[in-house]
């Protein structure tokens, strides 16, 4: 027996070694990607995949694109940068790679004696300013499970922007109209003729919420901080467009700590959604390094309640996995404004247990229901949907091997064949449920187009192909027949394919109710002109391994706008772009 | 006893080490990061984390410098949220701790009572009716007794907020968790217990006169027990790291759902951790359990 067991202890130990050298193989591939990323020094690419594909000869010729995306980011023109901005979108369109479905919203749910709470197109909340007609100081909520980091610069979720926007603030604020007003700023920022140096004055007699001066100097630190790669902050691409003063960005405070200036290195049309963005957000110096390991763990100072802020709240009590009490800050620059004394979070990501702890009156204000309820819910006069700035879609693997064998034209028609094909309506009615819009373009409706006005509007300049969109989204078999014949496939009579072409794909998406029957409502949608498809369903990890290095057909995707402008969706496209999924230029 | 106590702490040393190099390489060999996510990281973000976390290295040169931290008492940081793991242990263990050993004790306690009234009083009514509702618990899984205890009595009857931010209520939760062991540990006593009271000994004791209540309390309830001893160990391991299920549905903080939310984050060093933590856990209740049962039979050889 005891040999035994010593033979299983060594076969098992065994077994563990091989694993691990399985994965040191992978482990150091990926050190090799990350090297040569450096190299180039722009490479996004995040991927520890080994297993990216090469380029295949079905793939459109995307030499041009990365350089109109440079050309954009430079453009001090923004009519010119605009057109171009629509020529990006127009190559991407082109190749079919992007299979747009609906333009996001946000539902939420929020007792109907509960006013003045406001969220804005990136789906950022506002609850300070709420009242509640029984005159109740505290307001009960439930976002999401908690955050990672509560440190602004730190922070890259939606749920994790709300609870920054209402303890921190910035130079400007969104208001309930989605302009921007100055917060800590007193008054605009003044611009250079070039559009290339910004000075901003503070407001006099700002304080944090321990009481101490918060000055320009607050902000100069902050924002290098922020850009400096060791701090590791998501956002710091957002920086991308300073001007740079040796290894840090060009931004310094004046020696009275009144005024801000900061130069670009290009005219940046969006830079007042960006200055209301929680990166660019102060954070108390003093609190940070007081840390003992702040270098290497830069959000220590926010990881326990009772850390300095400068917005309407602090945190006083954090119980992880289970509640926030929020207070008001009295040292807040709009204090006197400031309706709600507290606000209670409820901190969990199952919508059913929010949805219960709501309908026993235990919170006021929801930001998640379980997608079986809507239906019933949307009636309600409770339930409320706000709109967002980004796009679900389907992507296409460009290299994948499903396109072998045809020209890169044949390759474009197949996809734009298969986007004819999808119910869109169907599936905002049936399984998206809140009215959400129908995409046509891959830029959502509302994006601003940087010089004042609207992005995807029918103007002067540009006409988008058919009906201010590039398809019409009702159903198209005859077209998408049309085009699979160019491409090369066969049908009978019945416009079903033929059994010597057949087309099998592979959809890819993680677990999710939502997800999955929007690809079981496509996989019926390809099946109606005998197209095969199978949905592989993979954990969330897996998921973005496998969609990130390019081992799909065709995966589901989305994105929320980080800020208002085209640039930050087009720019995802780019061939080193870590965001690349379709594999376009790769 | 001295000789095999130290005995099994040496052996729990080498298992613990080897549960320790298995999780550390089959974690690394599932697909997947700690800084992967639906928007791409930069380069040169990525670049800084995988160096200050060693993830730049090979993954036995990561082992290696794991496991000097862990015999310094380092358990490290979350990759994900950047807070110290030994503390997060600590804390939701606190809790789930509390929860489960409230459970454990309802569970023991009302189930060794109702096994022991259900041998007795074998194939009359309260037999009957304590197996049925034995049975049902062991079928019903916690979370439909969860979901059916929040609606009756959070929604229905609101006599318990489902969430506040103020008091913890865990009545609901105890009684959640502790109802399957309380069956199991029901069946298991009834079992022993009709087995142990056909004993010969247990005759002879009647023969020679013995009390009918020491006759079962010294008898044969210290026998029926044994079974029920090497179930109660491992199973309040289980119970004080906390149920995935019932933290999710009364929105508790405990360990439970940082065993899973870790390995779907793919946070390794929290993995590492709670790993660890639940093994270190199992081999001291396996071990407290064979002492226990020397205690009480003195006929077990510990050896």
């Amino acid at each position: 027996m005891k040999k035994f067991t010593a033979m299983l202890l060594v076969g098992v130990m065994t077994a563990g070694m091989l694993a691990g050298c399985g994965s040191s193989t992978g482990s150091t591939a990926t050190s090799a990607t990350s090297g040569a990323s450096e190299a180039t020094a722009t490479d996004s690419a995040a991927s520890d995949a080994s297993a990216t594909q090469t380029a295949s000869a079905s793939a459109p010729d995307w030499s041009g694109y990365d350089s109109l995306i440079k050309e954009i980011k430079s453009d001090t023109d923004l009519v010119d940068r605009e057109a171009k901005m629509h020529q990006a979108e127009d190559m991407l369109m082109a190749t079919g790679a992007v299979l747009p479905i609906y333009y996001y919203n946000d539902l939420y749910m929020q007792k109907t004696d509960v006013d003045g709470i406001y969220s804005t197109i990136f789906g950022t909340k506002f609850f300070m300013y709420a009242t509640k007609k029984s005159g109740d100081k505290t307001l009960k909520l439930c976002l999401a499970s908690e955050p990672d980091h509560l440190d602004p610069a730190l922070n890259s979720s939606v749920d994790g922007a709300c609870l920054a926007s209402n303890s921190f603030v910035g130079l400007y604020v969104s208001d309930k109209d989605g302009k921007y007003q100055p917060a800590l700023a007193d008054g605009e920022p003044k611009v250079s003729d070039d559009g290339l140096t910004y000075t901003v004055t503070l407001k006099d007699g700002l304080k944090w919420s321990d009481g101490s001066a918060l000055t320009a100097k607050d902000f100069e630190y902050s924002w290098k901080r922020a850009a400096n790669p060791d701090t590791a902050c998501d956002y710091a691409y957002l920086f991308d467009g300073f001007a740079k003063d040796g290894d840090s960005i060009d931004v310094k405070a004046s020696d009275d700590g009144k005024t801000l200036t900061w130069k670009l290195a290009a005219p940046c049309p969006y830079m007042m959604s960006l200055l209301a963005f929680p990166v660019f957000m102060p954070v108390p110096q003093a609190s940070v390094e007081a840390a003992s390991d702040y270098q290497s763990n830069p959000g220590s100072w926010a990881s326990e309640a009772g850390f300095v802020t400068d917005g309407a709240y602090t945190l006083k009590t954090w119980n992880h996995n289970e509640s926030m009490v929020y207070v008001k800050n009295p040292n807040y620059y709009d204090a006197a404004n400031v309706t709600m004394d507290e606000l209670d979070f409820m901190l969990s990501s199952d919508d059913t247990a929010m949805l219960a702890a709501y309908n026993a009156g235990d919170l006021d204000y929801i930001d998640s229901v379980p997608n079986d309820e809507i239906a019933t819910l949307k009636s309600q006069p409770d339930f409320h949907v706000a709109d967002n700035l980004g796009t679900y879609y389907v992507g296409f693997n460009v290299n994948s091997s499903l396109f072998d064998g045809k020209t890169p034209e044949q390759a474009d028609d197949m996809r734009l064949a298969l986007s004819y094909l999808v119910d869109r309506q169907s599936i905002v009615d049936n399984i998206g449920q809140t009215n959400q819009e129908v995409a046509t373009s891959f830029i959502p409706t509302g994006m601003s187009d940087g010089h004042g006005g609207i992005f995807k509007t029918d103007d002067d300049a540009y006409k988008y192909p058919v009906n201010g969109g590039y398809y019409d989204p009702a159903v198209n078999v005859d077209k998408a027949v049309e085009l699979l014949k160019k491409a090369g496939y066969t049908f009978d009579d019945n416009n079903m394919l033929s059994a010597d072409t057949p087309i099998n794909i592979t959809y890819l998406t993680n677990d999710g109710t939502g997800h999955v029957a929007i690809a079981q409502q496509i996989q019926q949608d390809f099946a109606q002109i005998g197209i095969t498809m199978d949905i592989q369903q993979e954990d969330w990890q897996t998921f973005l391994n496998d969609r990130k290095s390019g081992n799909f057909d065709v995966a589901r995707e989305g994105w929320l706008a980080d800020y208002d402008d085209p640039v930050n969706m087009l720019e995802m496209f780019t061939s080193e772009s870590g965001n690349n999924d379709c594999q376009l230029g790769k | 006893m001295t000789k095999y106590v130290v005995k099994r702490v040496l052996l729990a040393v080498v298992t613990l080490f080897l549960i320790c190099l298995i999780t550390f390489f089959a974690m690394n060999a599932i697909p997947g990061g700690p800084f992967n996510g639906e928007k791409a990281k930069s380069a040169a973000v990525m670049k800084v984390l995988n160096e200050r976390y060693n993830l730049d290295k090979p993954v036995i040169v990561q082992f290696g410098y794991y496991m000097k931290n862990l015999l310094h008492g380092d358990f490290g940081v979350s990759l994900k949220t950047g807070r110290d793991i030994r503390q997060t242990i600590n804390e939701s263990f606190a809790i789930s701790a509390r929860i489960g050993a409230m459970a454990m004790v309802i569970a023991i306690i009302v189930g060794i009572v109702l096994g022991s009234i259900a041998a007795l009083m074998r194939n009359k009514w309260p037999d009957r009716v304590i197996v049925f509702f034995a049975t049902l618990a062991t079928a019903m899984p916690s979370f439909v007794l969860a979901s059916l205890l929040l609606l009756l009595f959070c929604i229905k009857l609101k006599w318990i907020p489902v969430w506040s931010s103020t008091s913890h209520n865990y009545i609901l939760p105890v009684l959640s968790l502790s109802l399957y062991p309380m069956a199991y540990i029901t069946r298991l006593t009834k079992t022993s217990m009709l087995d142990v009271l056909g004993q010969d000994y247990i005759r002879t004791a009647r023969a020679k006169g013995v009390a009918g209540w020491k006759v079962i309390f010294k008898h044969a309830l210290r026998n029926a027990l044994i079974p029920v001893i090497t179930y109660v160990g491992p199973m309040t391991a289980s119970i004080l790291t906390g149920s995935l299920v019932i933290e999710k549905i009364f929105t508790i903080g405990g360990l439970g759902s940082k065993f899973v939310d870790c390995i779907t984050n793919r946070d390794y060093t929290m993995i590492m951790g709670t790993t660890i933590f639940l093994a270190t856990l199992m081999v001291i209740m396996n071990l407290l359990s064979d002492l226990v049962y020397k205690l009480v039979d003195p006929r077990i050889k510990l050896e």
